[in-house]
């Protein structure tokens, strides 16, 4: 990996852990695709190009409980529209290059954006959204490879409790932002929003809402810490 | 059941909207409310998904063994623990909590 200088917030440890997880959920996500019928080489290709589990299980999800695939390929979109809003934020500090900006935006995901967008000067965000970038696609590259080659070793995903590491992990990222109050109450806000609306709007739909309580950023000119 | 034709119409369309979201924004022309406002969307959005997939399951909202194990990983998180810990904890107390 890059070396990552000191005075940045990325440790090496938020690296391995991003780097676990991601291996990790990859292969009970190739799992699901693969207990779904979706050939071998077609999991591995899913993996590489569309580079979202959100969109590729939601189109499973869809299918299997009897939508059509347009129906799937539609909730795939939709459960996937926050990563284009992830990249809308942070684009403002990276690259000013648009060719640039368009390679980076093939790996906006949720850990990444959010660790590159707690560093305060441009070129720290722009290293660590490389780094953690890499540190989490090849793992995830590699984690679906082998959960689709061998999936069928790991019976039960569910029974590892494998569905608690994605949360586990974006708590471990959130926590450290939360010491003024208006991120408190941005955080909480976000969290409320979009439990209140799971049961009302389609797939993604309630993520993108959950971005609206960021206007609360301009709530108080001073964000006094408490 | 994925094919190649969805596979690339998903591609298509995940890299366009994260493509679409990169490209809108011109930072020379954003102001500093904007930017505040900006900065704070990824922990919005971040929180909102660390709650659905805490509480929520195929759109509905679901109490189970997991919220055991955010809570453990939240408490671990609040006295800073290792980022790997707090993953590892909550997939064992998860994991754990299904057994009883």
């Amino acid at each position: 990996m890059r070396q990552i200088p000191h005075g940045t917030s990325l440790r090496t440890g938020e690296a391995w852990a991003i780097a676990f997880t991601y291996f990790t959920v990859a292969i009970t996500v190739s799992l699901v695709h693969s207990t779904a019928g979706t050939p071998t080489w077609v999991i591995v290709a899913a993996t590489l190009i569309v580079n979202s589990a959100t969109a590729t299980l939601a189109f499973a999800a869809v299918t299997a409980a009897g939508g059509s695939v347009a129906a799937g390929v539609a909730g795939g979109w939709l459960t996937s529209t926050r990563f284009g809003v992830l990249a809308a934020a942070l684009a403002p500090r990276l690259w000013p290059q648009r060719w640039k900006r368009a390679l980076a935006a093939f790996s906006a995901f949720d850990p990444n954006i959010a660790l590159a967008n707690r560093e305060e000067k441009d070129e720290d965000v722009r290293r660590v959204y490389v780094a953690m970038s890499l540190w989490l696609v090849l793992p995830w590259w590699l984690g679906a490879s082998i959960g689709a080659l061998i999936g069928d070793l790991v019976s039960d995903p569910k029974a590892l409790g494998m569905d608690a590491m994605f949360p586990a992990l974006f708590i471990a990222i959130i926590r450290p932002q939360l010491i003024t109050q208006n991120a408190r109450l941005i955080a909480v806000s976000g969290a409320v929003v979009a439990l209140g609306l799971v049961e009302v709007l389609q797939g993604g739909l309630p993520f993108l809402v959950a971005a609206l309580p960021a206007l609360l950023a301009l709530r108080n000119r001073e964000d006094r810490k408490g | 059941m994925l094919t190649w034709g969805v596979v690339v119409v998903l591609a298509v369309g995940v890299y366009g909207q994260r493509a679409l979201g990169m490209a809108l924004i011109n930072p020379k022309l954003m102001g500093d409310r904007s930017r505040q406002v900006l900065a704070m969307v990824p922990l919005s959005i971040l929180c909102a998904v660390t709650a659905l997939q805490t509480f929520s399951s195929r759109g509905e909202l679901v109490l189970d063994a997991r919220v055991a194990g955010i809570a453990a990983a939240s408490l671990l998180a609040w006295k800073r623990a290792p980022m790997f810990l707090i993953v590892v904890v909550a997939a064992a107390v998860t994991a754990g909590v299904r057994l009883l």
